[in-house]
């Protein structure tokens, strides 16, 4: 690989993970419960799954998405 | 299972499975520097940092060979089948003990290098086919990152937000993890000489994974299901162990594990509601198969979860005739209740 390739996929793989670092934390703040029911009030499991969403974040962001148009439309 | 997650259900033999992980590894990072560190016949020592680097990766290699060594083993006898359970965790354990391989590599090579380590990394071998020699790095590097994603999404939860197909091939994963880890072992050795023990071990390890897998594949191969009338021979009652199962595979469809519990015959899927377990092979306790995999329970009589967790599996229905046990391949609705077959009672 080249060090120009190289260094664009450094920066790629940097943002796509800073990115997803911040979906993942949000996700696990706000998020997870709404997918889940087995995740609610159970907060220790949040940081062993944080490094899936951090890597998931696209699957995350439209799984969650949909999760809360499903809501709404429920209501 | 519906209750709440927890970071890691532990239980006994999870603690004992972890534990002995630990220990083997320990012991062989430790017999490794032990070993690596004496003084050649020239009088040469191989720096710390390149044997820490030799100890992590080969660890990780045969740490992956076991993990894909076990499925094999456990489906060609039985008592291999406690290594099953758990294997999750050994994985998680592979991915860490590479990350400290690859930590060590980018610390050793590329720490004072005058671009960033990781660029310097990526960028230190010539692309395929523009210099004699092989490149290997890339193959490292796609191993790790697919060891990564296994890991990162080895919980619970992943499984259920990903549905067990879906998370089940995406751990299948780990087949071209292991192949980027052997090419990248293979081109790595030839590109280097001076670990002609590693290149033979190596070789001989990933020969044995493979034996392994066509033994498994060739053992089932030997036992095909038969039809009558459209349902599957089992062979006769007496041929499924008591408290445990046997497994019948149907030209399609999934398949079905028969089991025999206090002498009367039961049949659910073989694919665990949690992730696709193989429960042919697991044991039955309390009028429960438990799967080998993740000790999940379901009922014989209905393919139900004890409460409170609420997975249902699909149940089959059970005939016997001239002696022969057969299944109906087309299954019920999960959690239809049928009777146990009691073999006894059949026969006239």
């Amino acid at each position: 690989m080249s060090a120009r390739a190289a260094e664009f996929a450094v920066i790629v793989a940097t943002l796509y993970g800073a990115f997803g670092g911040a979906v993942a934390l949000a996700f696990l703040i706000f998020g997870v419960e709404r997918l889940d029911p087995a995740a609610r009030g159970a907060f220790a499991f949040r940081a062993a799954i944080a490094p899936g969403a951090a890597l998931l974040w696209p699957l995350v962001l439209w799984r969650w998405s949909r999760a809360g148009a499903d809501g709404r439309a429920g209501r | 299972m519906s209750e709440r997650y927890v970071p890691v259900s532990w239980n006994r033999s999870k603690i004992l499975y972890d534990m002995t992980l630990a220990a083997c590894v320990l012991l062989y990072l430790g017999a490794f520097h032990a070993l690596g560190d004496r003084p050649r016949a020239d009088g040469a020592s191989i720096d710390p940092q390149i044997l820490a680097m030799k100890a992590y990766g080969s660890c990780a290699f045969l740490m992956m060979s076991t993990a894909l060594a076990i499925g094999p083993l456990a489906r060609l006898d039985r008592r291999f089948l406690p290594l099953l359970y758990n294997r999750r965790h050994l994985g998680v354990a592979t991915f860490a003990v590479a990350a400290l391989h690859a930590w060590e590599v980018v610390g050793w090579y590329f720490a004072y290098s005058p671009t960033q380590p990781l660029v310097a990394l990526l960028s230190s071998e010539p692309a395929p086919g523009a210099a004699r020699d092989l490149p290997f790095v890339p193959f490292g590097v796609a191993a790790l990152a697919i060891l990564a994603v296994l890991a990162a999404t080895s919980h619970d939860f992943w499984l259920r937000f990903l549905r067990p197909p879906v998370w089940k091939a995406l751990h299948m994963a780990l087949y071209p993890a292991y192949l980027s880890v052997v090419a990248h072992i293979a081109f790595g050795h030839f590109q280097n000489d001076a670990t002609t023990v590693f290149g033979a071990l190596a070789a001989t390890v990933t020969a044995g994974v493979c034996a392994l897998h066509l033994a498994a594949a060739w053992r089932e191969r030997e036992t095909p299901a038969l039809a009558h009338r459209g349902w599957l021979a089992v062979g006769p009652p007496d041929a499924i162990p008591e408290g445990c199962g046997i497994v019948v595979r149907p030209a399609d469809g999934e398949a079905i594990a028969v089991f025999r519990n206090e002498g009367k015959l039961s049949a659910l899927t073989n694919l665990c509601a949690h992730q696709n377990g193989p429960l042919g092979e697991g044991k039955i306790l309390d009028g429960c198969v438990t799967c080998p995999w993740h000790g999940f329970q379901f009922r014989l009589v209905d393919g139900c979860a004890p409460p409170p967790f609420t997975e249902r599996l699909a149940t089959y229905n059970l005939r016997l005739a001239d002696g022969v046990v057969y299944v109906d391949p087309k299954p019920n609705p999960p959690g239809t209740p049928v009777a146990p077959l009691d073999p006894a009672g059949s026969r006239r």
